[in-house]
């Protein structure tokens, strides 16, 4: 597939943030034809990206109480798959009856599926037990809808390379320490490189927040405000594939209803509370135990399985101050520039959404960018294949 | 931290640093204090140094639970992911990068010289997964895949005492990638790569010290990987030599 | 507007830590299949080393039955039958296991190697035993 390399801009774009948006973005403006530099304090997508459970959603699991989010993770899921070939296990999804509130609620949610452009099928009890042995025996029925399993890092990664090797410089183990404001408009960063200690300005025609749940405290610096909250959840990783596919609990949104097979490991999730700082987050082992107990409802297996590890991520949302739990905020995601929100020029915040909803959010991000500096530039995100991840070691 | 004050001891750890501009030859410790829990990993103490102690201290992290492979590091002179090494009991802890990679910074090892001999072996991501005994495939589904068991993490490579002389060694992590190319094509003609590794520094280098399989935390037994491609590629041999002319 | 012109930056690697060929011999941090591979590695250099012995020795022979005599009182003392059961066990171990590394090596028995090393430092040592008995049983 020829890339449409389009005239080179003269604008420069300073991405802050090296998780799947930011390498989205990159990867959007440089197919675009600005020049971007993107900088991450640690490692590429050591933040939140790193470490959810790498379910690539289908949607069904907003279908009915979130419908934004639901299409677009069908809509996502489908040009993934596209643009990332081979980067998936693509084994489908059951969403499981157990008790009689399930069933109750079944007719609902497999309407809204559909209603939301979600395949679904309808699976009876026998059939259920036949594709995933190890499921609750008390199983009632289950819906099968096109869930998946991405690897939360190389995924992303993919979109990196592909920036990377259009040009674009990424720069890790970079931290910013100010940005540069002046007049109420930002004209870049200024960065400590953590390995040789130096500090730098790094200038550019805008500043892109892409820190996910770190997003207020960056905006902070420019004397913007976003209403981010981070909210963590608990994910636990047991030894051994438990099912062949996703398994999921049939109920509005709760804790440890999923259950996703990757690699020889199952990734249980995930709880929800929220934090002020997504660096100090804490892994609650009574959250641990919900993972075990609400887990093993559905596949009962998961009760004695090994741990290999627990640990915390915090979801970027986006909402009031006043959120309890997070689960009562929507998973969309938002593009802020600051122009209109706080009246400061060059600086852009995008964050919420999930791991499935990298590159429209980076295709959001890149048309507000466009029409700020008024360049007309379509996004091609959604055909050119990236590539594999391998390429951004490549010498 | 959420365990309670009680719960915690205070552990001294003893870590490499490097950063650049730093004499080749020089090595640097430096020592932290670090309340641990009775869960704790190392990379959650690491994690704490750098948020508590030394906002300066550059290592590889992302999953947090083995999926990604780039927390690989050497903890008292043994190589493990730190995000599922827990922090031992007793005595200082060494924590140092792994072996036989380019050190960048710290604990961070610079993976282009891993990966550069990685992609020559042109390893795809996903294979056809095992199925749970007895289970049936759904409907639309024509095989089950999985990822393979590799994570990249590197940690074989600085287990295995060839690598730790010969720097021309391609290494186990490779060698073992090459062979589940040979062992399930998917569409690609695994020939070439075979032939590839069918060198004095590739599959006929190793001299079976097995750390490499014992080392990894995924399961993937680069050793024996290794040993199957010897086989392949003699046997890929003997048919060209037997072949008289035919296709090479 | 302005903008500035970032360079790609790639830090220049420092040296990657090497154990070396000293390394080798390093137990610290290895586990069954590198205790073999250590043992291998010194049975094999010890062999070589005894066979340069043996033939200095055998050309004794060329020096009459006078010198050979002379020999075989000191092969009788004490520390040379010591010495002859630590090149019993070498021989054993270095044989077994390199019929282990030999099979395996080709790709055979692979998921058998670790019982394969156990069963020859078993058997190497059951016999080395039996010698040691014999040797210093008073049969010369």
């Amino acid at each position: 597939m020829t890339i449409t390399r389009l005239p080179r801009q003269p604008y420069h774009v300073v991405i802050v943030g090296g998780g799947g948006t930011g390498g989205a973005l990159a990867h959007d403006l440089i197919l675009r034809g600005f020049r971007v530099t993107l900088v991450e304090r640690g490692e590429l997508t050591s933040g939140t990206t790193g470490r959810h459970h790498g379910l690539l959603h289908s949607g069904a699991r907003y279908a009915v109480k979130d419908r934004e989010s639901a299409v677009e993770c069908i809509e996502e899921r489908e040009i993934l798959r596209r643009v990332c070939p081979g980067s998936f296990e693509e084994n489908d999804g059951l969403f499981v009856a157990i008790t009689d509130e399930d069933v109750a609620y079944e007719p609902l949610f497999f309407e809204s599926c559909l209603a939301s452009g979600i395949p679904a099928r309808r699976v009876s009890r026998e059939e259920a037990l036949r594709l995933e042995p190890n499921l609750n025996p008390e199983v009632k029925m289950a819906v099968q809808v096109p869930d998946a399993t991405m690897d939360a890092m190389r995924m992303p990664l993919r979109f990196f390379a592909s920036a990377k090797a259009g040009g674009a410089v990424i720069r890790p183990w970079t931290l910013v320490t100010e940005l540069l404001v002046h007049d109420r408009l930002v004209s870049g960063i200024r960065v400590r490189d953590l390995v040789n200690g130096v500090d730098d300005e790094i200038r550019g025609d805008l500043v892109v927040n892409a820190t996910g749940p770190w997003a207020e405290q960056l905006a902070v610096m420019a004397g913007c405000d976003v209403p981010i909250r981070p909210s963590p959840g608990v994910l636990l990783a047991v030894r051994g594939r438990v099912c062949n596919m996703v398994i999921n609990r049939l109920h509005p949104s709760g804790d440890g209803d999923i259950i996703v097979p990757q690699r020889g490991l199952s990734v249980v999730g995930t709880s929800s509370w929220v934090v002020d700082d997504p660096d100090d987050l804490g892994v609650p082992e009574d959250h641990v135990e919900r993972m075990y107990s609400e887990g093993s409802m559905m596949v009962p297996a998961v009760r004695h399985a090994e741990r290999r590890a627990a640990w915390s991520a915090a979801r970027p949302l986006i909402g009031s101050r006043d959120a309890d739990t997070g689960r009562e905020l929507s998973r969309t995601f938002k593009c802020f520039d600051h122009r209109e929100t706080d009246g400061v020029e060059g600086f852009v915040t995008i964050s919420g959404g999930k791991g499935t909803t990298l590159r429209a959010m980076a295709e959001t991000t890149a048309d507000v960018i466009c029409r700020k500096v008024g360049v007309e530039a379509a996004c091609q995100t959604r055909e050119i294949v990236t590539l594999p991840h391998t390429a951004y070691y490549a010498a | 931290m959420t365990e309670t004050a009680a719960e915690l001891r205070t552990t001294r750890f003893v870590v490499s640093r490097r950063k650049e501009g730093d004499d080749p030859g020089e090595l640097r410790y430096d020592t932290f204090d670090v309340a641990v829990g009775p869960r704790s990993t190392i990379l959650d103490s690491l994690v704490s140094i750098r948020r508590e102690l030394d906002p300066t201290l550059t290592f590889r992290h992302s999953c947090f639970h083995a999926s990604c492979g780039t927390c690989g590091m050497r903890v008292n002179g043994r190589e493990g992911l730190a995000c599922v090494t827990p922090v031992p009991e007793g005595g200082e802890v060494m924590v140092e990068p792994l072996g036989n990679i380019p050190v960048v910074t710290d604990l961070v090892v610079d993976m282009d010289a891993f990966y550069d001999e990685f992609d020559e072996a042109g390893r795809p991501l996903v294979r056809v997964s095992e199925m749970i005994p007895g289970a049936e495939m759904a409907e639309g589904i024509d095989e089950l895949e999985r990822y393979e068991d590799c994570i990249e993490c590197g940690i074989c490579l600085s287990a295995c005492p060839v690598a730790g002389s010969d720097p021309r060694y391609v290494g186990p992590a490779a060698l073992a990638a090459a062979w589940r190319l040979v062992d399930e094509p998917r569409g690609r003609d695994p020939g070439p790569v075979l032939r590839l590794m069918d060198d004095e520094q590739a599959a006929w280098r190793c001299h079976l010290a097995w750390e490499c399989t014992e080392a990894c935390p995924s399961g993937v037994d680069p050793a024996a990987a290794i040993m199957r491609l010897r086989r392949a590629a003699t046997a890929a041999r003997a048919r060209r030599l037997f072949s008289f002319g035919g296709t090479r | 507007m302005a903008s500035t012109t970032v360079e790609p930056r790639r830090p220049e690697p420092g040296p990657a830590r090497r154990r070396g060929f000293v390394g080798w011999f390093d137990p610290r941090g290895r586990r069954l299949g590198g205790y073999a591979f250590i043992l291998n590695r010194l049975s094999g250099i010890g062999l070589v080393v005894y066979l340069y012995m043996h033939l200095v020795i055998l050309s004794l022979l060329v020096q009459g039955p006078g010198a050979w005599d002379a020999f075989v009182e000191i092969a009788l003392s004490p520390p040379v039958l010591v010495f002859d059961v630590v090149l019993l066990a070498g021989m054993l171990f270095h044989g077994l296991n390199g019929i282990r590394v030999g099979l395996v090596g080709m790709g055979l028995v692979v998921s058998r190697q670790r019982a394969l090393f156990i069963a020859a430092f078993v058997v190497a040592g059951l016999v080395t035993l039996v010698g040691a008995l014999r040797i210093f049983g008073g049969e010369g």
